[in-house]
C-alpha cells in the first residue's frame, strides 16, 4: 500500500459524479474514458501498471455508486483484470487501467482448449477483449475476431447484458490459477458492493415515495406496514454493508468466508430490497419507466455470475467436513 | 464519548483469545457443558461458582477499571474473548443484568462509593442483579410505568408492582426504575435505584415460562425503604444517562452471541452427521438450508465486528442498535426453527449424543420465543428504525 491520506469514502462524491455522466454518454466506450479520465479502472492496480494501488476497500464506494446510477460499462471486470494482470503483463493491466481496453470476464463456463461456448460476459458485443478460464483453472485474455465470436445470449440485465463466446481457439495474455482464484474471491466483495449500491438507491426511492405519496388522506410513509417494511429494507441494506466492511477489515479473522457470505448474504438481501421497493410503488413499480427492476435485474444477475447457489453448497460441504476456519485461522496465529 | 464500561479504552493484549480458549477447553466442567446429555439443570451456587472463576481468569469484565475488578482492557480484547465463550457450550451468565446493565449504568451514574459497593460484587458473583423495568401496564411503552418512589425523611418509599424480571427470585439487587411525579409526566421524574431485594416489602413470586423454567418473575412493592445511599444519580439524570448506555447495552451485549449461534449450529450438525439414522438429514435433506442459517451467522458477525469498530473510533450508536438486535433474534428463531424441524425426525431408538442434541435444541427453539420480545420487541424495533434511522415520521 502506498502511503495516502485517501480514505475510501473520499471517492463516494467523485464516482457518483462520474457514474451521472456515464449515464449521458453514448455508448460504452464513451463511459470507459469517463470512467478512466477519473483513474476508476486503475484504482486497484499497481502504479507500474498506471493505477493507483489502493486496496479492495476503496473500490467499494465506487462499485456502489455504480451500482447505485446503473452503470452501463464492465468497471468491475476492469478494475479486476487490471490489478490480476500487473506483473503478469504490465503493458495489458495498464491499458485497462487507462481505460484504452474495453474488457469483461465470462463469468460462466470453461474453455477445454478446443472448441465451446463460455457465457455470462457483461458487454462482450461492446468490448475489445474478454477473459476467458479455462477449465485447468487458468484464464487468458481474447481478443474478438477469428475463432472469437460474441453470441448474443438471453439475459436478464437491461444495463450490462451478457453475451455468450463461442470459441475455437483462444490466444492472448494469460493469467495462471492462483490469480485466477484471487480474482474470483476478489469479485465477491467488489460484486456485493455494486449490490450495495443498488439497494441504497431502492431503498431511497422507496422511502421517498412512500413519503410523498398520499391514500386515504395520508402519506404512505403514515401507515405502520409500510414503516415496517422499509425498516426491514433499511436492515437488509445496513447487513449488506456491514458484512462488507467486516469482509475487508484487518481484523477478521476469516476473510475468505466472509466474502463468500457477504456476497451471498447481499444476492439474497438486495432482492429482497429490490421487490420490496417495487411493491411499495404500487403500480408505478411495475412499469418500465420507473427503474427499480434494473436495480433488481442486475441483483439476479451478479447472483448468477458469482454462483450464489454453488457457494451456498461450499459452505455447506465446510459445515458437513466440521471444518471452522475460525479455529484453524486462530490456531495458525496462536 | 459517554463513559461506560464499555466505551473504556485499554491495550489491546497479544494473544488474549489464545489464553481464553485454552483456558475455557481446560476448566469448563462436564456438568455445564450445554453439547452433553444432562440429567439436570446447573444450580445457581453451581453457576455462580463458574462465573467467578471465569472472572478470577480475566474472561469477564475485561473492559471494566482495574479497580472494581476488571482487566482494564480494550474493546477489542472483549471481542476477541466474546468469540471464545461464544464457542463453548457453556450455559449463558445468571447475571448478565449485573454485567452488562446494571455494572455500566453505576459506573456512568454512580457515586464513588456506590461504585466500590456494587461494582466488584458483580464480577466475584456476590450480588446478582435482576432489571426492574416492565410493568402490567407499561411494557414496551415503559414511560407508562406506576410504579412510585417517594422521598420522606427515613428514604424513600417505594410502591408498585413490576413483572417479567428475569431471575428476580434468585437476585440480590434490583436496578428498579420509579418515577417521583405521576404517569402523565411520562420521561419526566423517572429516577434508578439498587433495591437490595431483601428489603421488608419486596415480594417476589415466580412465573413458569414456556420452557418450563420458573425465571422469570413478578416482584411487588408495598411500602419498600430505599436509603439514599441506594439511589443511582439524581431524578431525571439517572435516567438520561441510563438510556444511552442502554442504547449501548443493546448492541453490545452478549456479545458473544453469533459465536454461540454457532457453536449450536456445528453441534446440531456434528451429531447428525455422526449418527447413520440421521445423517440423511443434515447432508441431504437440510443442507442448504443448514447452509443459509451459517450465512445469516456470518452476516450477524458483521454486524457486531463492525459495530466493536465503530465503537472504539469514538461513534455513537444511537437508534442504531436496533439493528443488530432484530438481525440476532429473528436470525436465532429462523435456525432454531429448522433445528426442531430437523431435531423432530429423529428415530425414536436414540443415542445419548443425538439426545443431547435433541434437548438442546428443543430448549433453545422454546427460549428463542423470547429473543424478539424482550429488549424491545420486533415491533418496536421496526419502529425506530422508521422513525430514527430512516426519519419516515416527517411530514406524516
Amino acid at each position: 500500500m502506498t502511503d495516502h491520506d485517501l480514505t475510501p469514502d473520499d471517492f463516494t462524491d467523485t464516482a457518483r459524479a462520474v457514474m451521472n455522466a456515464c449515464a449521458g454518454a453514448g455508448g460504452t466506450a464513451a463511459r470507459m474514458s469517463l470512467l478512466a479520465e477519473a483513474g476508476l479502472p486503475g484504482i486497484l492496480a499497481p502504479e507500474a501498471a498506471g493505477g493507483m494501488d489502493l486496496p479492495l476497500g476503496f473500490a467499494v464506494p465506487v462499485l456502489a455508486a455504480a451500482g447505485r446510477g446503473f452503470l452501463a460499462a464492465p468497471l468491475l471486470e476492469t478494475m479486476l483484470l487490471a490489478r490480476a494482470f500487473a506483473g503478469v503483463d504490465d503493458a495489458v493491466a495498464a491499458d485497462l487501467a487507462a481505460g484504452t481496453t474495453c474488457a469483461t470476464i465470462a463469468w460462466s463456463g470453461a474453455f477445454d482448449g478446443t472448441t465451446g461456448l463460455v457465457g455470462a460476459a457483461p458487454l462482450a458485443a461492446e468490448s475489445d477483449r474478454v477473459l476467458v478460464f479455462r477449465t485447468d483453472g487458468t484464464a487468458v485474455l481474447v481478443s474478438k475476431g477469428e475463432g472469437v465470436e460474441v453470441e448474443a445470449a438471453a439475459t436478464l440485465e437491461v444495463d450490462r447484458p451478457e453475451d455468450n463466446i463461442r470459441l475455437s481457439k483462444a490466444a492472448g495474455p494469460e493469467l495462471p490459477a492462483e490469480r485466477v482464484a484471487q480474482l474470483k474471491a476478489e469479485a465477491q466483495v467488489l460484486r456485493a458492493a455494486l449490490i450495495l449500491g443498488a439497494a441504497e438507491d431502492c431503498l431511497d426511492r422507496a422511502s421517498a415515495y412512500a413519503q410523498e405519496r398520499v391514500q386515504f388522506g395520508k402519506p404512505l410513509s403514515a401507515y405502520q406496514a409500510i414503516q415496517h417494511s422499509l425498516a426491514r429494507d433499511c436492515l437488509a441494506v445496513e447487513t449488506i454493508r456491514n458484512s462488507i466492511a467486516r469482509s475487508l477489515s484487518p481484523h477478521c479473522a476469516t476473510p475468505a468466508a466472509a466474502a463468500r457470505a457477504t456476497f451471498v448474504g447481499a444476492a439474497r438481501l438486495g432482492s429482497r430490497v429490490a421487490e420490496s421497493a417495487i411493491q411499495v410503488h404500487g403500480g408505478m413499480g411495475f412499469t418500465w419507466d420507473v427503474p427499480l427492476h434494473r436495480h433488481l435485474r442486475m441483483v439476479k444477475t451478479l447472483a448468477a455470475q458469482g454462483g450464489a447457489a454453488d457457494l451456498l453448497e461450499a459452505v455447506a460441504a465446510e459445515l458437513m467436513a466440521g471444518e471452522d476456519s475460525e479455529a484453524e485461522e486462530m490456531k495458525r496465529a496462536g | 464519548m459517554t463513559q461506560t464500561a464499555l466505551a473504556e479504552t485499554g491495550p489491546e493484549t497479544p494473544n488474549v483469545a489464545a489464553h481464553a480458549r485454552a483456558w475455557l477447553d481446560a476448566n469448563l466442567p462436564g456438568t455445564l457443558r450445554e453439547d452433553r446429555l444432562q440429567d439436570r439443570a446447573p444450580t445457581v451456587p453451581e453457576l455462580c461458582e463458574w462465573e467467578a472463576k471465569l472472572h478470577r481468569a480475566g474472561l469477564v469484565g475485561a473492559t471494566w477499571p482495574e479497580r472494581y475488578g476488571g482487566g482494564g482492557r480494550s474493546l477489542r480484547d472483549h471481542l476477541d474473548i466474546s468469540r471464545e465463550i461464544g464457542r463453548t457450550p457453556m450455559p449463558e451468565s445468571v447475571n448478565s443484568i449485573g454485567k452488562e446493565l446494571a455494572g455500566p449504568i453505576i459506573m456512568a451514574v454512580g457515586t464513588d462509593a456506590q461504585k466500590d459497593a456494587y461494582l466488584p460484587a458483580i464480577l466475584e458473583m456476590r450480588d446478582i442483579w435482576c432489571q426492574g423495568f416492565s410493568e402490567p401496564n407499561a411494557g414496551s411503552d415503559l414511560a407508562g410505568l406506576r410504579t412510585r418512589a417517594v422521598q420522606t425523611s427515613e428514604g424513600w418509599v417505594i410502591n408498585g408492582q413490576k413483572i417479567w424480571t428475569s431471575g428476580a427470585s434468585k437476585s440480590s439487587r434490583c436496578l428498579l426504575l420509579c418515577r417521583t411525579g405521576s404517569v402523565e409526566d411520562r420521561h419526566r421524574g423517572l429516577v434508578l435505584f439498587a433495591v437490595k431485594t431483601d428489603t421488608p416489602g419486596v415480594d417476589i413470586r415466580e412465573i413458569r415460562s414456556i420452557d418450563g423454567a420458573r425465571h422469570f418473575c413478578e416482584v411487588f412493592f408495598n411500602n419498600v425503604v430505599v436509603p439514599e445511599a441506594d439511589l443511582l444519580g439524581s431524578p431525571d439524570e439517572g435516567w438520561a444517562a441510563a438510556t444511552r448506555v442502554l442504547s449501548i447495552e443493546r448492541a453490545t451485549n452478549r456479545m458473544h452471541r453469533a459465536w454461540r449461534f454457532e457453536n449450536q449450529l456445528r453441534h446440531l450438525v456434528r451429531a447428525c452427521a455422526a449418527d447413520p439414522a440421521t445423517r440423511r438429514l443434515v447432508e441431504t435433506d437440510y443442507r442448504r438450508q443448514i447452509a443459509a442459517v451459517s450465512v445469516d451467522i456470518d452476516l450477524l458477525k458483521g454486524h457486531v465486528e463492525t459495530l466493536v469498530g465503530s465503537l472504539i473510533d469514538g461513534n455513537e450508536i444511537g437508534p442504531r442498535g436496533s439493528l443488530p438486535k432484530l438481525f440476532w433474534s429473528e436470525a436465532h428463531q429462523n435456525f432454531a426453527a429448522l433445528a426442531l424441524e430437523i431435531v423432530s425426525q429423529f428415530p425414536v431408538t436414540m443415542s445419548d449424543d443425538l439426545k443431547a442434541v435433541k434437548q438442546r435444541m428443543e430448549d433453545i427453539y422454546l427460549k428463542a420465543r423470547a429473543e424478539t420480545i424482550y429488549a424491545g420487541t420486533t415491533e418496536i424495533q421496526l419502529g425506530i428504525i422508521a422513525k430514527r434511522i430512516l426519519r419516515l415520521n416527517r411530514g406524516a
